[in-house]
């Protein structure tokens, strides 16, 4: 059949690029008449040669059948044999339409008409015909679907329609896909190994996930046992009894299985085949009840293979004996070594360069990471790192800025607005609630700091607690906007969330904003000069009250805003806050207190540790943020004030 | 002044917990009456437990000015340590009984393999952790209780105050501590049962036969001469040259290093020590709550404990066991759901949702209006006459 499809193929294109006049003309009704028969009631093994029949018509409505055929839509008018549609199957009576111009021609009732069910063999065999067609669709959607079932399902016969396609296709995903295809068909069908191993190099540097499955797939190996090393085989290794590869009980398990050694005899088989020898409360000579060590054990059933009634168990010199007398391998299930040695060159090449981009994803996730980290930490360094308040209310305010987040989400439908009013709102909530608390607790405590860290913490609880009366314990959702949640992808290693670029962005503006309000404005400049002196400060004309609440206020917004990103892609509850508020401020102390740069510093380096510890061991977060935190403690012990220091008066202490 | 009054709240103290002991057993189930119910009883125990640690939490912060936030890390340690050998011998026990059943007596490598599957399979393994190594000896199981909290304390601290963290700096590092600590238990690859935690701690081995309502008593008793001894072992050591020192540390850190005393070194010892009583305190505590699980030493119960000892007074024993009572004995009150909702005709205060409210605001009002806590009432009372004698 395959060899049918090509030549049925190769007339097509004839038939299409020559052209195709006779096929123009006749009408696709009477072509299909000519094999009525066939198409009415096919069979598996004779449908092929209709198809390549039909296909070698070229008729242009030949497609939109065989698509209407193969999913059981054509239908068969009982009196006159004509191939018709109808309009809804399920309709009584049914609308005929024409299969060439799709108008109604009639109505008929269900015993007049035949519906086409083709089984599934011959299902499956329109559609690899009806893959030529796709490949050549106009919509590119089309094109990829009929790739993916080549992919899955690959034949010979698709090779040159694959290869054509490939000459004119500029649309460069599928592109991109039908270079991974082609060679995949060629190492599947080829009968040269020459051939085979210019496919494999064909793929070198491509290291999109289905190039490296189509090669991993061509290196598989299984693990076997024979007396000598066999010939015919293509060995991928040999493999030493006792070593990592093959631990010693499982190639004595190989031995047994391939019927080259006699099994051991577990404990607990043991046991059974004593349990079951009880004679008189003895087990060979030995009574039972001393049977509660495995000496005695051995002993009882020495004495059973002794008298016959149970299976000898191998001694060590035996079994050392056997696992030297076989030789254990990896043979490949391809048997051409050329081709296997290619392939493996190759996938190594393609690894070497996978690793460098993942190096790549890995700082992308770290510094997305960092940017998290930063944002939640960056109120905090105000609040604590500029005027040493130790807030540990700083989550509450993260978590009611996700919660504004949320409640301007359910009063404004459309996403994206919802969060241009939330972002500015939310600052302007915790910036009120700031204000709030730094008047009426806060500022009594100045000289007291370790005393706001209860009094704070007192708020933490109690801000937390009324959110939940408010809006109860289970997860609020807050969505992002369509626009943001998607990812971008560079390959098929490397790709990154938008919402992660946005946070990004985020990070960077209200750094870069601080900066400068801290730096470049009056009243960054009274904010430093408060913080450092307050009388001195008070004596140049500063208000320092009014000082101490902006900033405070100022510290706590940022938070809000904060939140309502980070609420974004984390779960809106009421104890979110508590997730972040020990890593921002491990991020602040490890930065430097008192300097925002230094908590970029330190967010950078917390972020992109944790995820190189990821990095080392895999799928364990909790393992990664551990040492993560022991880092930091050690790290502590060598730069006690942070990486960026202040130095001189403005330390204090 | 102060020597004297601490001295005077000795035999005050142990009279009162000697009474409150006495009359809890005459009241008991087990012993007595029976109108304090076995699960009050443990409570009650656990609260005496819970007072042992804001006891040493105020040696470490009432005294020598130590914020540590993470000493209820020490604390989850001891019941960890404990809890280990109580889950091991009791599990042990089943198994023994359920391989008695079998044809061939077991033998004692089974019956180790069946226990370990049987502790471990809930995380997917079925060999014994490193850690477990002596969870079937008691007495190296007592040991390991006072030693692992000292050894952690020991090299924290050894590293901290060597390089002078201190203040804040120290709060923020002390809750790292814990937080990694309950970040690494509550991974299933550890070795503790991951967020399974140890459960089945309330049944002592070999005493299955004994009633949860005689146990509960024992428990309480161990865990009120345990206060006992550590409140008369912590005046002692206050009252003295040590206590001036590291009250010394307290007001001025730098001033007792110029006098020359070897500053590190005091706190390092008090931290240790601290670190060891909590060790203690959580051995007893877990027992008679029956499980313990890492969420016990997230960062925030270590807080907690900083506010007990605030609210009660810093800076006088007295002060961190009535602030440790008082608020885990009303929190066990209005978070039970006992206590009457009180109707406001509109709206209907319920205690159960309230509480933590009321928990949070009151933490505020103690720090801005009574610095010294609860213990400064105590303060107020008896030095009443000495104010008319200055007249």
């Amino acid at each position: 059949m395959p060899k049918r499809l090509i030549v049925a193929t190769a007339m097509l294109a004839l038939a299409f690029f020559a052209g195709p006049v006779s096929a123009q003309d006749r009408d696709l009704q009477d072509i299909l008449q000519e094999h009525t028969e066939q198409i009415a009631d096919p069979s598996r093994r004779t449908v092929g040669e209709t198809l390549d029949a039909l296909v070698a018509t070229g008729h242009p409505g030949l497609p939109g059948f065989l698509t209407r055929w193969q999913s059981r839509e054509a239908w068969l008018r009982n009196a006159d044999g004509l191939f018709i549609y109808v309009e809804d199957e399920d309709a009584d009576p049914l609308v005929l339409l024409d299969i060439s111009t799709g108008e109604r021609i009639g109505e008929a009732g269900s015993r007049e008409v035949t519906q086409l069910r083709p089984n599934g063999g011959v299902r499956r065999v329109i559609g690899s015909a009806l893959v030529q067609f796709q490949l050549n669709s106009d919509d590119p959607e089309v094109r990829l679907e009929a790739l993916e079932a080549i992919a899955d399902d690959p034949e010979e016969s698709f090779l040159p329609l694959v290869e054509e396609r490939l000459e004119v296709e500029e649309d460069p995903t599928i592109r991109a896909r039908l270079e991974v295809v082609r060679p995949g068909l060629v190492i599947a069908f080829a009968e040269e190994d020459a051939a085979r191993i210019a496919a494999i190099e064909t793929l070198d540097g491509n290291v999109s996930l289905a190039a490296r499955a189509i090669l991993n797939r061509l290196l598989t190996t299984r693990r076997d046992v024979a007396a000598d090393v066999p010939g015919d085989e293509n060995i991928a290794r040999l493999l030493v009894p006792g070593s990592d590869a093959l631990p010693r009980a499982e190639a004595y398990d190989m031995l047994v299985e391939a019927e080259l050694a006699p099994p051991l005899i577990l404990r607990a088989e043991q046991r059974d085949v004593l349990a079951a020898n009880i004679i008189d409360a003895r087990v060979g000579g030995i009574p039972v009840q001393s049977l509660n060590t495995d000496a005695a054990r051995d002993t009882a059933y020495a004495a059973l293979v002794v008298d016959g009634l149970a299976d000898p168990i191998p001694t060590e010199a035996e079994i050392a004996a056997v696992l030297e007398a076989n030789v254990f391998f990896d043979a490949y299930r391809e048997p051409s070594q050329t081709v296997t040695d290619a392939a493996r060159a190759t996938l190594d090449s393609i690894e070497a360069r996978v690793g460098v981009y993942r190096f790549f994803d890995l700082s992308l996730d770290g510094i997305s990471l960092a940017s998290i980290y930063f944002l939640a930490a960056i109120g905090l360094a105000i609040t604590f790192g500029v005027m040493g308040v130790i807030n540990m209310a700083h989550g509450e305010f993260i978590m009611i800025g996700a919660y504004t987040g949320y409640v301007v989400q359910t009063l404004i439908a459309d996403y994206t607005l919802s969060i241009a009013v939330a972002l500015p709102l939310a600052f302007l909530v915790t910036f009120a609630l700031g204000v709030l608390m730094e008047r009426s607790v806060i500022r009594w405590l100045y000289h007291r700091p370790l005393e706001t860290l209860l009094a704070t913490f007192g708020m933490s609880i109690a801000l937390q607690q009324i959110i939940r009366q408010i809006f109860g314990t289970q997860a609020r959702p807050f969505t992002p906007p369509d626009w943001l949640a998607g990812a971008i992808t560079v390959n098929d290693v490397v790709s990154i969330s938008s919402i992660r670029i946005a946070i990004f962005i985020l990070a960077a503006i209200f750094f870069v904003l601080l900066w400068l309000i801290l730096n470049r404005t009056r009243l960054g400049l009274e904010v430093r000069a408060v913080t450092q002196n307050p009388a001195m400060a008070a004596s140049m004309g500063i208000n320092p009250d009014r000082i101490n609440m902006l900033t405070f206020g100022l510290g706590s917004g940022i938070a809000g805003v904060a939140g309502v990103a980070i609420g974004l892609f984390a779960q809106v509850t009421p104890d979110m806050g508590a997730n972040y508020i020990v890593q921002s401020f491990m991020t602040v102390v490890v930065g430097g207190v008192g300097n925002i740069f230094g908590t970029l510093i330190g967010s950078g380096m917390i972020g992109g540790l944790q995820k190189a510890i990821e990095w080392l061991n895999p799928s364990n977060t909790l393992a990664a943020q551990t040492y993560m935190i022991l880092f930091v403690i050690v790290f502590i012990q060598f730069r006690p004030r942070g990486i960026i220091a202040l130095k001189g008066r403005a330390a204090g202490d | 002044m102060s020597v004297f009054s601490q001295n005077r709240s000795v035999p005050i103290f142990i009279g009162i917990l000697i009474l409150f002991a006495l009359g809890v057993t005459v009241m008991s189930e087990a012993y007595g009456t029976g109108s304090i119910s076995t699960s009050f009883t443990k409570v009650l125990g656990m609260t005496l437990c819970l007072c042992l640690a804001a006891l040493a939490m105020d040696l470490v912060w009432g005294y020598c000015g130590i914020l540590s936030l993470g000493h209820f890390a020490f604390f989850g340690l001891g019941g960890y340590g404990f809890g280990m050998w109580l889950m091991t011998a009791r599990t042990e026990a089943v198994v023994r009984a359920n391989l008695a059943e079998g044809v061939i007596p077991a033998t004692e490598a089974e019956i180790s393999d069946a226990t370990a599957l049987q502790i471990f399979s809930v995380v997917g393994a079925e060999d014994w952790p490193w850690m477990w190594a002596a969870s079937d000896n008691l007495f190296l199981t007592l040991v390991l209780i006072v030693a692992v909290p000292g050894v952690l304390a020991l090299v924290f601290g050894w590293f901290a105050f060597r390089s002078r963290v201190t203040g804040v700096y120290l709060s923020i590092l002390t809750q790292a501590m814990t937080l990694a600590l309950s970040l690494y238990l509550f991974q299933n690859d550890t070795g503790l049962r991951g967020n399974n935690g140890l459960s089945g701690l309330q049944n002592i081995p070999g005493a299955a036969e004994i009633g949860q309502d005689r146990i509960s008593i024992w428990f309480f008793w161990a865990s009120a001469v345990a206060l006992g001894l550590t409140y008369i072992g912590a005046a002692w050591l206050i009252s003295g040259k040590f206590g001036n020192i590291i009250r010394g540390i307290r007001e001025n850190e730098q001033r007792v290093r110029f006098l020359g005393y070897r500053v590190e070194a005091y706190k390092l010892f008090i931290f240790t020590l601290t670190g060891m009583l909590c060790g203690v305190a959580g051995a007893l505590y877990y027992p008679q709550a029956g499980i313990i699980n890492p969420d016990e030493i997230a960062p925030i119960a270590s807080i907690y404990l900083a506010v007990w000892v605030a609210i009660g007074g810093r800076g006088r024993l007295y002060g961190a066991v009535i602030g440790a009572a008082v608020v885990s004995l009303l929190s066990t009150y209005f978070t039970g759901g006992r206590a009457p909702d009180i109707d406001l005709g509109m709206f209907v205060i319920d205690w159960v949702d309230w509480w933590p409210v009321l928990l949070g605001v009151g933490f505020v009002l103690v720090t801005l209006f009574a610095p010294k806590g609860l213990g400064g009432l105590v303060d107020y009372i008896i030095r009443k006459p000495s104010r008319e004698d200055r007249q």
